[in-house]
């Protein structure tokens, strides 16, 4: 779900979706190599993502990958149910705990 | 050269993690981190690339071809590694499946495959009444067209026999064809579709056509013509008659008649032409028979034999309705007959169905091709323990090696699949070349079982069953050379032997392992044993016929066929004698000619079924007045070497106006006279009204005359100068070799005669031998087996004596160090070979002998007799074992023991 929503932009090559994928949680979550490229893959497989070579700001070739429109309805399915998830726990949690 | 999709997937996955760590070194750089350190923990973030690449493939699923195709590699070049064992494994898979596939394919052309027609099943014989004489299933014409008609909705088809023929086919030599004339219903009544133009339709039965129509065989206008499509419209010759080609049958299409595959199919209104030699009955001489007219108007000559396609529910109405019409015919039938008994009895035979299976070829291969198959079985069952023990010395040998990949982390189950990848490998090259084998074989098998007048054509079509068996055998290959033995090997613990404990595996391990291969050679003993001892009962069996005495000179005569069945010939036939002393006094005249003489019979299995009927005698059964009959030349006896026994040959007085003369065999003479001399008796062909005026001139020796396998028949032979007739064949009397004779002999007739045709020139032995095609199939195919497990047997001894004795080198040292001789050391090992071998000879010996029992119909000689050959067979597979036990055992025991112990 991490990797649709890094790629929902703009379509970006996998050392990016690392990169975005840690700003945007403040460092919290450093995406291990190991895991995101058979996640890429995977998706990819499942044609939620599509992958072409293209060059880089810097001039190098890396493989971009951009969502399809399939991969987009997920998305908006694992937000919502995303969403949900986080609203039944709040909902549990509710105030804060006293010590 | 084009990159295979997991290739692409494997180079572009290398070039993104590439790009992915420039980016992040770039990146670190660019926060000011010096290149090198940048690199080390941008490789360090990275991680183990391999496992990443491995991880991330198994997402596109493209790793377990990759790793198949690997595993196949590695299979390659451990066949490779060990060509010894391949090529033993190869040959015999190929070997003990070829042969199955040769036997089974023909087995289920003989005996198993329907016709290949719509619903083979409703296709019938219609066996109404037996033909007098020859009592076969033979009608007149009138009476096949009245129960035609009686029944228009059931399809009834008539075909007859004809001899084959010579043909002049465009831009071909002379062809002799086998043909067939069948009626024009004949194929649609069968369901036969045609593979090019069409087959006979009803206009095709006229009488009187200038140009008659032809129906071809699809191999035969095959090799012909070149294709099917071309041989329509095509003209063919016989005797200067002019034949189109209309149609070329289906290709799996062979005739009705199981072997017997006529080239060439004609409308039965061709008998009128005279064209073709067709085999005929009647009610015997002196009733209304004209043979040189035309037949389809003759009540009482019978020669059409009855097909129909008729559905099972309806069969007993039909058979009710034909048989009301067929009445008359069988009344008129028993005329042939004296014998009130008889005759009864001929008028109260019902017309009956028999099923196209019932026919002679089924009924003399069932047993014999049976019995080849169980023996093909156990020849493959020999192969698959021998594969065995192989494969388990061979995984033995192997086990040091897959401990180590084991211990050093590859999968159980990864190395299983390699085994199996292997042994599949195996198993598929080798029932390649199986099937090859088997094409091959059967090709062969046909030629030793056919007759040598009659070479079998049959359907060798691969089919159905033949690829369930071909899958099957190679499963059970599979199973029992790789399966089984990687399972047992497996049990035994892969890891245990990995160590240097190897070798000194618990004692008891050994001893189970020993057993096992124990019981592996002497069931392989076993069987070797039935195979030997059929081989050598099947020999003997052929050596008996093709040495038996049959009555005749069979090593010195020459049998010739010309071909006097031409106008100039056949329509003046009291030339006919004059021509006959020529030939016979110029071919003696040729050296090396002892004598020369002509006959009625074109060779064995031919004399015609007669009644003799004796002046004087009224009350004889028909068993004693029926004989065949054969019309010969002057010198005939002399020539095959009968001896008489009692009155004068033929001689030159004897001429057509003078007192018919006729000459009887011991046989005939106790038929007819019983111990009295029937020197001077009158016979005649009826009884008492009718004229008797042969006189019995001589009693000759009985000969088989119809095979070597078959009785002495009764036989009478009747002077041919006394009614002129072509002579089917010319025989010769050699001094030493009759064939050394053929070419002087075919260019002595040609001096006499330029148009004479000889379709055949052979030796008397050649055609009785041609008879034992079920012997020599038996003989020669048992021979071979025997041979091979025999081979299989010896190596089996040598490859596990040799590995045993490798196991007890240092004990065989120490032995000798300690005193032993070598004869004592050789002994030890001989002694294993012994006991193996009387463990499989005995368990064998019973085999066999139930064996012989069961085939005792096929072999000549008692059951005792044949149980002889077991010991012989014993005594060979002994000293086989023995020799193939000696080369390791000596090795072991001329082994220095200093050096042998100190390798340990």
């Amino acid at each position: 779900m991490l990797v649709l929503r890094a790629l929902s932009l703009e379509a970006n090559h996998g050392y990016g979706i690392a990169q975005i994928i840690r700003s945007r949680s403040g460092e919290a979550f450093a995406v291990e190599t190991g895991s995101l490229y058979p996640a890429l893959h995977r998706l990819e497989r499942q044609k939620w993502v599509k992958s072409e070579w293209k060059l880089t700001e810097s001039k190098q070739r890396a493989k971009y990958y951009q969502l399809t429109a399939s991969g987009r309805k997920q998305l908006v399915t694992d937000h919502e149910r995303w969403l949900e998830l986080v609203r039944a726990i709040g909902a549990v949690m509710g105030a804060e705990v006293e010590a | 050269m084009r990159i295979r999709p997991w290739q692409r997937a494997k180079q572009d996955l290398s070039e993104e993690l590439n790009s992915h760590l420039r980016m992040a070194i770039a990146g670190r750089i660019a926060n000011g981190e010096n290149p090198t350190q940048a690199r080390a923990a941008a490789l360090r973030e990275l991680g183990n690339v391999p496992l990443i690449k491995d991880v991330t493939r198994e997402q596109l699923g493209w790793v377990w071809l990759e790793n198949m195709l690997y595993d196949l590699r590695h299979a390659l070049q451990q066949l490779r590694r060990s060509p010894a064992f391949t090529a033993t494994a190869l040959l015999t898979l190929a070997l003990g499946i070829g042969a199955n596939l040769g036997v089974f394919q023909l087995l289920y052309a003989i005996v198993l495959a329907d016709l290949p027609v719509p619903q083979p099943t409703e296709v019938v014989r219609v066996h109404a009444a037996r033909s007098p004489f020859d009592q076969s299933w033979t009608i007149s014409s009138p009476a096949y067209e009245r129960l035609r008609a009686a029944t228009p909705d059931t399809p009834l088809m008539a075909t007859a026999y004809a001899n084959d023929a010579t043909f002049q086919l465009p831009n071909h030599s002379p062809v002799q064809v086998a043909c067939e004339p069948v009626s024009d219903n004949y194929f649609s009544g069968l369901g036969v579709v045609p593979a090019a133009g069409r087959l006979f339709v009803q206009a095709d039965g006229r009488i009187g056509q200038d140009e008659w129509p032809a129906v071809l065989r699809y191999e035969f206008a095959r090799n012909t013509f070149g294709s099917a499509a071309h041989a329509v419209g095509q003209h063919i010759l016989r005797n200067k008659k002019e034949f189109l080609v209309v149609g070329v049958a289906h290709r799996r299409f062979l005739g009705d008649v199981t072997g017997r595959a006529p080239d060439i199919w004609f409308p039965l209104a061709l008998q009128t032409t005279g064209a073709f030699a067709i085999p005929w009955d009647s009610l015997g001489p002196g009733h209304d028979v004209s043979l040189d007219k035309p037949w389809y108007n003759q009540p009482t000559i019978f020669w059409l034999f009855l097909t129909a396609r008729i559905a099972p529910e309806r069969r007993a109405a039909v058979l009710a309705h034909w048989d009301q019409v067929f009445r008359t015919d069988r009344e008129l039938m028993t005329e042939a007959t004296a014998d009130q008994a008889t005759k009864t009895q001929l008028l109260s035979v019902k017309t009956t169905f028999a099923p196209l299976s019932e026919n002679g070829m089924r009924k003399r291969f069932m047993s014999p091709l049976t019995l080849l198959m169980a023996l093909s079985a156990s020849i493959f069952l020999v192969g698959c323990l021998n594969l065995a023990s192989l494969q388990l010395a061979r995984l033995d040998a192997r086990s040091h090696e897959l401990g180590i990949r084991m211990a050093l982390g590859a999968s159980r189950y990864r190395l299983i699949r390699q085994i199996f990848l292997e042994d599949g490998l195996v198993v598929a090259i080798g029932s390649i070349c199986a099937y090859a084998c088997g094409r091959v074989a059967s090709g062969i098998l046909i030629r030793w079982v056919s007759n040598r007048n009659a070479v079998f054509t049959l359907d060798l079509h691969p089919n159905l069953p033949l690829a369930a068996l071909g899958v099957g055998l190679m499963l059970v290959s599979l199973i029992s050379f790789s399966i089984i033995p990687a399972l047992l090997f497996i049990r035994s613990s892969v890891a245990q032997t990995a160590g240097s404990s190897a070798r000194i595996a618990g004692s008891d391990k050994t001893a189970r392992q020993r057993l096992r291969s124990n019981v592996l050679l002497s069931t392989q003993v076993g069987l070797s044993l039935l195979l030997s001892t059929m081989s050598a009962c099947f020999s003997a069996t052929l050596v008996h016929w093709e040495t038996v005495d049959v009555g005749m000179d069979r090593e010195h005569v020459l049998t010739v066929r010309p071909d006097f069945h031409q106008p100039k010939y056949t329509d003046y036939p009291e030339l006919l004698p004059a021509l006959y002393s020529q030939i016979q006094e110029r071919l003696q005249a040729l050296p090396g000619v002892r004598s020369a003489a002509v006959e009625m019979c074109g060779g064995i299995h031919c004399g015609w079924i007669t009644a003799l009927y004796v002046q004087g005698s009224s009350n004889l059964t028909d068993g004693q007045v029926h004989g065949q009959e054969d019309h010969v030349g002057l010198g005939f006896f002399s020539t095959l070497g009968i001896p008489f026994l009692r009155g004068r040959d033929f001689s030159s007085s004897d001429t057509k106006g003078g007192q018919p003369v006729a000459i009887v065999n011991r046989a005939y003479a106790r038929q007819l006279f019983g111990d009295a001399d029937p020197i001077g008796h009158l016979v005649g062909y009826g009884p008492a009204p009718a004229d008797h005026k042969f006189m019995i001139i001589g009693e000759v020796a009985d000969a088989r005359v119809n095979g070597a396998q078959r009785e002495e028949p009764p036989v009478v032979y009747m002077n041919i100068n006394q009614n002129p007739a072509p002579v089917n064949s010319i025989r010769v009397r050699a001094v030493g070799d009759p064939r050394a004779l053929s070419e002087s002999v075919r260019r002595a007739l040609s001096d006499i005669d330029p148009t004479l045709t000889v379709d055949e020139i052979l030796p008397l032995s050649a055609e009785l031998n041609g008879d034992l095609g079920t012997e020599t199939l038996l003989a020669r195919l048992a021979g071979i087996y025997a041979g091979l497990t025999l081979l299989l047997v010896s190596i089996g001894f040598y490859g596990v004596m040799s590995s045993r004795t490798r196991r007890r080198k240092r004990e065989f040292g120490i032995r000798l160090a300690l005193g032993a001789t070598r004869g004592h050391v050789q002994a030890l090992i001989l002694s294993q070979t012994g006991l193996i071998l009387l463990a499989g000879v005995l368990p064998g010996a019973v085999i066999s002998i139930l064996a012989l029992r069961t085939a005792s119909h096929l072999l000549y000689g008692s059951v005792n007799a044949n149980a002889l050959a077991i010991i012989v067979a014993s005594v060979v597979l002994a000293l086989a074992g023995t020799v193939a036990t000696l080369i390791p055992a000596r090795r072991a025991a001329y082994a220095d023991p200093l050096e042998t112990l100190r390798d340990e």
